[in-house]
């Protein structure tokens, strides 16, 4: 049967304390459930990564969060690998013991799990992250060193070869703090989750590989009240092999060269006077280029790479539908958004609030129920009692 | 190089499209956008609240 595979996105914005995916790991179940009646699943670390655990689903991409924006815009397209190689940083501030604690998990990724991980870099100064909630809720973080993250990401790019990379920063231990209490009771906001996304944000950025973080932070005492949705980060020395695992298959990015068009057209009128997310930095070029200019000159249009225009459902939480990717996604006529109610967050951006078509559904079974009838041509709204009558367009 | 927190208020547009224009080019008034959400919208005002870091290239050495 010829049929239009069905992709998937899935988006849990980090940091924003959703109910469900906003601790550790605790919406790859939603991920498992969406990859069963999908054809391809793409979602990003904060839905996969569970510390110590994770589970291979084959038919997922796991694409970082500001990589997962210019796909979305259309400026970046997603290659599927068999293997990636990978190579490690090891901020500089994380004290000897707790380093070799890290280094093993990665020779214990390579022994048990056959990950391709050859070379490590320290460093050359401490990355120096301090942490941040904003007036929203979110978490956010600031990097003291930025540029030593971006040297050691080069050296490793450029002697190793590798082809995806893993950081681990040293976190501060907050322990005793109300955000950490709230956390490990299944509350609140991931109080590290904001500085992690502007570390792996700043490598894909600047290197256009695969990138994942997991921070580096010292053990915390038993407490026996420990929510199931925070407790993959309390049973092991660290987060490592879930980023090992994700990056292990991580797509590569397919992003444009010089002289191309920047970004795949969304076929609507250019809005006189503004600029496309890429024509600013590579001037000059054709803002809005049409699918046909776009793809002219791409081999790869053959192959099997993804492209924005193949998205026909993105499921997200009600409250956080502000992020770059559904804006952008939401431009697609082709795409579903379905918004769900019940994983909340601290965030306030509603579809209705932003002018943004959607379908709003109460849970994330009912969001699978929903991704069913689309993959079998059913509309949605055919499958509850009331069915509007037909609406006559008039002049 | 260095990382900044942005806090911006963008007018709505009529599309999400035009909105999403609208954020990047008022953060790129501090730096390369890095990642950014609308936190909220006062329909009143007809204004996004937006939050978003941007990065910061260092400024060159003046010989």
């Amino acid at each position: 049967m010829n049929r239009r595979p069905l992709t998937v996105v899935l988006i849990v914005p980090t940091g924003v304390g959703a109910s469900i995916g906003g601790f550790a790991g605790d919406a790859l179940p939603v991920a498992r459930a969406i990859a069963q009646i999908s054809d391809t699943l793409i979602t990003h670390p904060n839905v996969l990564n569970g510390a110590q655990l994770y589970w291979p689903i084959p038919n997922a991409l796991y694409v970082e969060g500001y990589a997962l924006d210019k796909f979305a815009a259309g400026c970046w397209g997603l290659q599927p690998v068999h293997q990636n190689r990978i190579g490690l940083i090891l901020d500089a501030g994380i004290e000897p013991d707790l380093q070799l604690r890290h280094l093993q998990a990665v020779d214990a990724a390579r022994a048990t799990l056959g990950l391709n991980i050859t070379d490590w870099v320290l460093t050359d100064r401490p990355l120096q992250v301090e942490l941040r909630i904003s007036q929203s809720g979110a978490s956010w973080g600031t990097i003291g060193n930025p540029d030593s993250l971006l040297r050691a990401a080069q050296k490793l790019i450029e002697l190793a070869r590798v082809e995806a990379i893993a950081v681990v920063a040293r976190f501060p231990d907050d322990e005793g703090s109300l955000a950490l209490e709230n956390y490990r009771r299944g509350k609140g906001v991931d109080p590290l989750a904001g500085a992690e996304a502007v570390i792996s944000h700043l490598v894909v950025r600047t290197f256009k590989i695969p990138c994942a973080h997991a921070p580096a932070l010292s053990a915390l005492p038993l407490d026996p009240h420990l929510s199931p949705r925070s407790a993959a980060e309390e049973i092991g020395y660290t987060f490592l092999p879930c980023v090992l695992a994700g990056l292990g298959k991580a797509p590569q990015f397919v992003t444009p060269t010089v002289g191309q068009p920047p970004c795949l057209s969304q076929l609507v009128t250019p809005i006189v006077g503004q600029a496309s997310c890429l024509s600013q930095v590579l001037g000059g070029q054709d803002a809005h280029p049409t699918r046909e200019k776009f793809y002219a000159n791409r081999r790869d249009f053959e192959s099997q790479d993804l492209w924005a225009d193949r998205v026909d459902a993105v499921v997200i939480p009600a409250t956080a539908c502000g992020g770059s990717a559904i804006l952008s996604l939401s431009g697609r006529s082709s795409v579903q958004i379905i918004a769900v109610g019940d994983n909340k967050t601290q965030m306030q951006a509603t579809p209705e609030k932003l002018g943004i078509k959607a379908l709003q559904v109460n849970s994330y079974l009912e969001a699978i129920g929903v991704l069913v009838a689309l993959r079998a041509g059913i509309s949605p709204a055919s499958l509850g009692a009331d069915i509007s009558s037909l609406r006559c367009l008039s002049d | 190089m260095t990382t900044h927190f942005i806090s911006a208020e963008v007018d709505l547009h009529d599309t999400a499209e035009e909105l999403h224009s609208a954020i990047e080019i008022e953060l790129q008034k501090h730096g390369e956008p890095l990642r950014w959400a609308v936190t909220d919208v006062d329909v009143d005002r007809q204004k996004a609240v937006v939050e978003g870091y941007v990065l910061v290239e260092a400024s060159p050495a003046i010989a």
